[in-house]
């Protein structure tokens, strides 16, 4: 029997003005029906432009030197426009990372699920819409009759993913890619959607391409896991096996970067000394206009303590006002409630004083953002330096974060996104801080690069005794290295309990939710 | 800065644009010294002179050489129009940096003031300055400064708001930044192609406008050989000597092409995702 799809040999350059780049080089991989292949790599490894690729969906500049890429035996690299056409939707499905952006905020889902019905399946208007409605409700959707009118902005992430599955579903493809399905929905609704993803292709036999930087995940979804490294497969093997007995040195570097629960990274205990405890804390967004303002609750009555060396983990769904209470903390919204640092309270923002200030620093999550790339390396380090009159100098900060004192005359872009956070983290420890709030600060790093610099923030605070603020949506990353851990659902703080209590009795059914939504990964629980 | 320069010369817009503002450049130095002519020498011999090896570009009314006037010009209205939109669009850079910073309340106040004064129309408004503060050339660039600055502002503001919301203006907040340093070395950078751009395509509006106000008698004043007014002279001429007002017309036009092009090429320089 032929395989659904299969890619032999197939090598793939870019043309770029600093001369071809090469993205994937002699990919070879095959999925039978029924069958899903995961395929795992890091940012850069060429995964999306494999999807492009099958989808012939390439960028203009994009030369692809050789190799073939067969769907049922077909080769798509010769088929013409009109046929590629049919083929796409009706043969090859696809789902994106991000549903917001995958669907057309112009049209009614309903319009967008009918029309590949009506395209691919020839059903008259009335029709298709009678099978959307039979599709939605399929995917798990409430109420889809009325989903049908409403547009995109009107349903939430999970929703949508799941009108995008539907889609893709609709004309019984023979290949479904999908590309990250679950990493920009947060960890309960995602692990909802795996479960759907599950029950469709038993009952689809849909073969499918998996592709994702998470390779617990991937573990637990496919069959079988290729690995892909800057373009070359470096190891394929069964899903169960890729964990238990990983081959490739490079696999054995990504399984030991996996955040694993069980095997704690700290082991001191805080002082009892608070550094910093807020009471009452609450922050209202809204835009005052010149007459009245609007008003959207960010976080509300949010009391908590940090205690001086303490890691405390803050977790919770994206909008459950984790980033909100970052920013109240430094000021950089205003807030309600009080917050007691050093025995000083403070009321609003305007009363941090640059003692506050230094003292209370914090990392974002997108280094991209966080470093004015329009400053070198040495111009962001040395602000905080005069400012705070530390006596370090910027080779110094730069080595603290090992990174080489030449980086001062780079530029941000010139920097890879775990250096560039390495920077925003030597920016925050300038000013020698008490409490360092790190927001998600992993979350956009490859999960190597993510060992390394958390690896890197437990050594700066043996260093320097700094306490962290971990705010994250990785629970397994969590419970590694935090003493305490907050729970936050709504804008409101549901639980804060010490790590060890987390598997106890008394926790808040939310937080076992959560919990439950990230297993360990399979094959794990056997070696150390 | 090189780079950014050989990227312009890259494109076919950014080229010929460099071509031509390296000849207004020359004009604008060295006129003068290269002027065949005294531009003001009157020769009544050579009234309403056409075009030949003696006057290139022919002789206007009172016998003096269109061509050597255009060069002596070039110094005048060039560096005038550049300075005035210099001077609007940074102005207006700062102003909607500084309300897409401050935001609220501010942001509002200042947007709407933008916006009434928007409602004038740009030689309107020019006019209205210059009828206040008295002719000149002086005033004339003022006038068109003024009249840059709410358009400029708006655009900037739209720019500064993507800007306000980065990390790194929250970074440099929560270090405790002055208001000022914010505005002027974290975001003002980040705005500045956009900005750029716009800056040049306005120079050619402001040779027009400046061209305009001499035109009607409120910027240059005669005998001052300024392009506007080489165009206003010529005019009561067209029929007995059509060189005049041609050599001043396609002077103008070609400066403000060249600085149109230059805006072309720049956006596609400075936009640092095309990178094919």
């Amino acid at each position: 029997m032929t395989p659904v799809l299969q890619v032999d040999g197939y090598t793939l350059d870019y043309a770029t003005r600093a001369g071809a780049v090469h993205v994937l080089d002699d990919v070879s991989l095959a999925i039978a029906k029924g069958e899903v292949l995961g395929l795992v790599g890091e940012s850069g490894s060429g995964k999306t432009s494999l999807a492009w690729a099958i989808t012939r969906a390439l960028p203009g500049n994009a030369h692809e030197a050789q190799g073939t890429i067969c769907l049922s035996g077909e080769d798509l690299r010769g088929v013409s426009t009109t046929r590629l056409a049919a083929i796409r939707g009706r043969h090859i499905g696809m789902v994106f990372q991000d549903p917001s952006t995958s669907l057309n905020p112009t049209l009614t889902l309903g319009r967008q699920v009918g029309e590949v019905l009506q395209r691919h399946r020839g059903l008259t208007r009335a029709q298709a819409e009678q099978e959307t409605i039979a599709l939605l409700r399929h995917v798990e959707l409430r109420d889809p009759e009325a989903l049908l009118h409403r547009y995109p902005h009107e349903a939430s992430g999970g929703e949508k993913q799941r009108v995008v599955i539907a889609t893709a579903f609709a004309c019984r493809p023979e290949l479904i890619i999908f590309d990250e399905p679950t990493t920009a929905l947060d960890v309960i609704t995602g692990a909802r959607i795996l479960d759907l993803f599950q029950r469709l292709r038993a009952e689809t036999h849909v073969a499918a391409l998996y592709i994702s930087h998470d390779l617990a995940l991937v573990s637990r979804v496919a069959d079988r896991v290729a690995v892909l490294e800057r373009g070359r497969i470096v190891e394929e093997a069964r899903a169960t096996d890729v964990f238990r007995a990983p081959t490739h040195p490079y696999t054995r570097r990504l399984v030991q970067a996996v955040p694993r629960p069980d095997r704690r990274l700290v082991f001191d205990t805080p002082q009892e000394t608070t550094v910093l405890s807020g009471r009452g804390l609450g922050v209202r967004y809204g835009r005052a206009r010149l007459f009245g303002r609007t008003h959207v609750t960010g976080a509300s009555g949010i009391s908590l303590d940090v205690r001086a060396g303490e890691i405390l983990g803050v977790v919770g769904e994206s909008g459950s006002g984790k980033s909100t209470l970052a920013r109240a903390l430094t000021g950089l919204a205003p807030f309600q409630g009080e917050i007691t640092f050093r025995g000083r309270t403070i009321a609003a923002p305007r009363a941090m004083d640059r003692a506050y200030r230094g003292a209370v620093q914090i990392v974002f999550q997108h280094p991209d953002s966080s470093l004015n790339p329009r400053h070198r390396i040495g111009e962001t380090l040395s602000r905080p330096l005069r400012l705070f009159g530390a006596q370090d100098k910027v080779a110094d900060l730069l080595e603290q974060v090992r990174l080489p004192a030449s980086y001062a005359d780079r530029y941000p872009h010139q920097l890879s996104g775990g250096e560039k956070q390495r920077v925003a983290i030597a920016r925050a420890f300038a000013a020698r801080p008490a409490l360092v709030i790190c927001d998600e600060i992993t979350a956009a790093l490859d999960v190597s690069v993510q060992a390394a610099v958390i690896e890197l923030l437990l050594t700066l605070r043996q260093l320097h005794g700094t306490a962290y603020l971990f705010i994250t949506h990785d629970i397994n990353l969590v419970r590694q290295i935090a003493h305490r851990l907050a729970v936050m659902r709504h804008g409101a703080l549901v639980d804060l309990l010490p790590i060890e209590a987390l598997s106890g009795p008394d926790t808040h059914p939310y937080t076992r939710a959560l919990l439950a939504a990230s297993p360990t990964p399979v094959g794990l629980e056997g070696i150390t | 800065m090189i780079e950014l320069f050989r990227r312009l010369l890259r494109t076919r817009q950014g080229a010929i644009a460099i071509i031509l503002l390296l000849v207004i450049v020359i004009a604008c130095v060295a006129g003068p010294f290269v002027a065949p002519h005294d531009p003001d020498a009157i020769s009544f011999l050579g009234r309403f002179h056409p075009p030949d090896a003696q006057y290139w570009l022919g002789a206007d009314e009172l016998g003096r050489d269109v061509f050597s006037r255009l060069l002596i010009g070039a110094g005048r209205t060039v560096p005038i129009a550049l300075m005035a939109t210099l001077l609007g669009t940074l102005s207006g850079a700062v102003i909607g940096t500084l309300s897409a910073y401050l935001g609220g309340r501010w942001d509002e106040a200042i947007m709407r003031t933008i916006d009434a004064v928007m409602a004038i129309p740009g030689l309107l408004l020019a006019l209205l300055i210059v009828n206040t503060l008295g002719k000149g050339e002086f005033n004339a660039m003022m006038a068109i400064a003024v009249a840059f600055v709410p358009g400029m502002a708006r655009i900037t503001r739209s720019v500064a708001l993507v800007a306000r919301r980065q990390d790194y203006v929250g970074a440099a907040i929560a270090r405790g930044e002055s208001s000022a340093w914010i505005v002027l070395r974290e975001m003002l950078p980040n705005v500045a192609a956009p900005v750029v751009i716009e800056t040049t395509i306005r120079v050619a509006f402001a040779v027009m406008l400046f061209a305009t106000l001499s035109f009607l008698g409120l910027g240059a004043q005669p005998p001052a050989s300024d392009w506007g007014l080489m165009v206003a002279d010529g005019r009561r001429y067209l029929h007995q000597a059509p060189w005049m007002i041609i050599g001043a017309g396609v002077a103008i036009a070609l400066t403000a092409i060249s600085f149109n092009l230059l805006g072309d090429g720049l956006r596609d320089a400075l936009n640092p995702r095309d990178e094919r």
